[in-house]
């Protein structure tokens, strides 16, 4: 049943339900703009709800912001646009070729060697640390290398114990957004600082902060685009495969294509979790490449409860995703597939 | 020459053999059709031809390739599918001059095929369409033309009218036929159909639980079919089947069986059914095989249970004892439910099969 099915009262009714649910859901935007306009008398002097009615508005947030008074506005800005954009990119596209491979391909391997990946990794490290004496970084290179090469090694092997599959690998994909992300942002400082006195500066820098968030996107792209090539139907890619066009070109050429509105939500999603994240970036940035979810943070924190430009600021941070959600939900259209098969 | 040779070919999915050993000679320039019930392995056979399954042992030959290692691509196989499989995303020209394209032939070269496809098919005023811009028909056409293009060692189709109506399917029945005539490749199809299977194919093989039962022209499959299963399965409406015993009586040999059945077997096949008595034998007859009009012809007590007029003649459905018997008679007969008719045999038309066995006896 649709509203348009509704006749006479109730169909006033329900017209009149959606608008309070969207006055409702659309006062705070609404509040944020205009306090954004709002002098600081304007702020602290009582509630007014209409510019020019109730309030003279005022550009003093907004040139105070973009003046750069309140902290590096443009660099960050642009720090947050770059690593954003490339973080998403990076994540969609490799995290769809993983997706891929474990839609079409089959995997299998023994848990035992999943087993000694873990058992090496640790036990390397320990071993480097506290026997052979070597720094931290240093431990753990050599114990990461070596546990991976065990590992693919081992899995030549006729393992005994039993066998893990593509779901196993999906499963684990995301179980590594289960723990707590604050684990992660110790562990990930406390190594990056290590790298940093190996001469990699990985603190408050691009590739640093790049590399976190597409770790840290990948189970998501994967879980997301993993349903999307599922609902693909295989005969077109059997009817290339006969036609003799290679792998790469069945990847790039058809199926990335065919599931364009898939990718295009899956970047949407990946960009948005990038654009707003907090957490991760108030560990591994200070100055250089701070993001806009820090900056808005740091409005209350380094001069009070100064609304005006908290909201100015919360309105940058919020702007460009609306933006982008337009532009590209015009792509994200369905009915691609249509004349694919019967 | 592209003759295809499956040797001793099985297919196993874990556990379960879908395929067992499997023998198959394909001719150059031949039209085979499989066919069998769902389930046969005439789809997996098809693949592993295609190269879309690997074959768990044995070997498949193409002309004098021994492909059974090699990937899909390199066996220069063209294949179509039952759903079309066309690329979305390209329009009828890029979807039939993709291949090429991918293997970097000169634009001219591939303007010049997709045309005569299209010329070929019908296509010409809907090269520039979209997939999702074309009927069912022309979908499937496009499809086809993709496998021309390709100037394949084989042809491969895996039931490519299953999903067209029926009057689009008979349409196109003959046009695959006379592409084949045409272009003269070897072609391998695969169809449920038996209807199907009998019109299209040089050779016809009918394929139940992975095995072949038999392999053979239509008209062979028709008029002797090797067992019970080929029997019942070729031919609409089905074969009937009465269950009884051969005996020697004073008139010669005769067929006994429940429900009075009592036909004597003429001179000519007596000698070789002969070795056969006291077995338990199944009779076969066709439906259309009920309408002798010689008045000597051995006759059968009928009791009908329901009527189907069809126009040039009907059926008559019911049982002789606990067999089901479909008899054709005269449209002009004026019988109804629960009667009894005399249904006359023309003999010589009657096939034999051990019960044991199924396997075909007497000929």
């Amino acid at each position: 049943m649709s509203v348009r099915t509704l006749k006479g009262k109730r169909r006033w009714l329900a017209l009149g339900g959606c608008l309070i649910w969207l006055a409702f859901t659309f006062f705070p935007l609404y509040w944020v703009l205009i306090t954004s306009f709002k002098t600081p008398i304007a702020v602290v002097g009582g509630p007014t709800y209409l510019p020019f009615v109730d309030f003279e508005p005022s550009l003093t947030a907004w040139s105070e912001l973009l003046s750069g008074q309140r902290g590096e506005f443009f660099n960050t800005f642009l720090a947050s646009t770059i690593i954003g954009l490339s973080a998403a990119v990076a994540a969609t596209g490799i995290g769809a070729m993983a997706a891929y491979a474990l839609v079409r391909f089959t995997f299998r391997f023994r848990l035992l060697s999943a087993l000694i990946f873990v058992a090496i990794a640790f036990g390397g490290f320990l071993l480097g640390r506290h026997v052979f004496g070597f720094g931290q970084g240093i431990s753990l290179i050599y114990a990461f290398v070596a546990a991976l090469v065990l590992a693919v090694i081992s899995s030549r092997f006729p393992l005994p114990g039993p066998e893990l599959g593509n779901n196993d690998i999906v499963f684990w994909f995301v179980s590594q957004r289960m723990f707590p992300p604050i684990v992660a942002a110790f562990a990930l400082y406390l190594m990056y600082t290590e790298m940093g006195k190996l001469g990699f500066k990985l603190v408050d820098s691009y590739i640093g902060l790049t590399f976190a968030y597409i770790a840290f996107s990948l189970p998501i792209v994967i879980w997301l685009m993993r349903d999307f090539f599922e609902a693909l139907p295989v005969e077109v890619e059997e009817a290339a495969m006969v036609d003799n066009v290679p792998s790469w070109r069945i990847f790039f050429g058809i199926v990335l294509p065919m599931s364009k509105p898939g990718l295009i939500a899956t970047f949407m999603i990946t960009l948005a979790f990038v654009w707003n994240e907090f957490l991760f970036a108030l560990f591994l940035t200070n100055s250089k490449w701070q993001t806009l979810p820090i900056l808005v943070a740091g409005q209350n924190s380094q001069r009070g409860d100064e609304w005006w430009a908290i909201s100015a600021a919360a309105l940058v941070a919020i702007i460009p995703m609306m933006v982008m959600a337009g532009l590209l939900s015009r792509l994200m259209r369905s009915g691609l597939l249509l004349g694919a098969i019967k | 020459m592209s003759q295809v040779r499956l040797q001793q070919i099985t297919k196993s999915f874990g556990n379960v053999t879908v395929i067992p050993p499997l023998d198959l000679d394909i001719a150059d320039r031949e039209f085979v059709v499989l066919v069998g019930p769902s389930g046969c392995g005439k789809t997996t056979t098809l693949r592993m031809i295609a190269g879309l399954e690997t074959a768990s042992s044995g070997s498949i030959r193409i002309g004098e390739r021994d492909v059974t290692d090699l990937r899909p691509g390199s066996r220069n196989c063209s294949m179509v599918f039952q759903n079309y499989a066309l690329y979305p995303h390209m329009t009828v020209a890029e979807n039939i001059g993709y291949g090429m394209k991918v293997r970097g032939t000169p634009k001219a070269e591939i303007d010049k095929a997709v045309a005569d496809a299209a010329r070929i098919l019908n296509l010409g005023a809907y090269l520039n369409r979209k997939p999702s811009a074309l009927s069912g028909g022309q979908r499937q056409r496009v499809a086809i033309g993709r496998a021309i293009v390709r100037q394949p060692d084989v042809f491969l189709f895996d039931e490519p009218l299953s999903n067209l109506d029926a009057k689009l399917r008979i349409e196109m029945r003959t046009e695959i036929k006379l592409l084949h005539r045409r272009l003269q490749t070897t072609a391998v199809y695969v169809t449920h159909d038996q209807v199907e299977a009998m019109t299209m194919a040089d050779r016809v093989v009918v394929m139940n639980q992975g095995r072949i039962e038999q392999a053979a022209d239509p008209i062979t499959l028709y008029e002797a079919p090797a067992n019970l299963f080929v029997a019942a399965f070729i031919g609409a409406p089905s074969m009937n089947f009465v269950e009884g015993q051969l005996e020697r009586g004073d008139g010669g040999l005769q067929f006994r069986a429940d429900g009075g059945v009592a036909i004597k077997i003429a001179e000519s096949r007596a000698e070789k059914l002969g070795a056969f008595v006291g077995q338990t034998v199944v009779l076969g007859i066709r439906p259309e095989h009920t309408m002798a009009a010689d008045p000597s012809a051995p006759t059968v007590r009928l009791t009908v249970r329901d009527i189907e007029p069809l126009g040039p003649h009907t059926l008559a459905l019911g049982r002789i004892g606990p067999a089901a018997f479909t008899a054709q008679v005269y449209a002009a007969s004026r019988i109804g439910p629960d009667d009894e008719i005399e249904v006359p045999i023309e003999s010589e038309k009657m096939h034999f099969f051990l019960k044991e066995t199924g396997v075909a006896i007497g000929r």
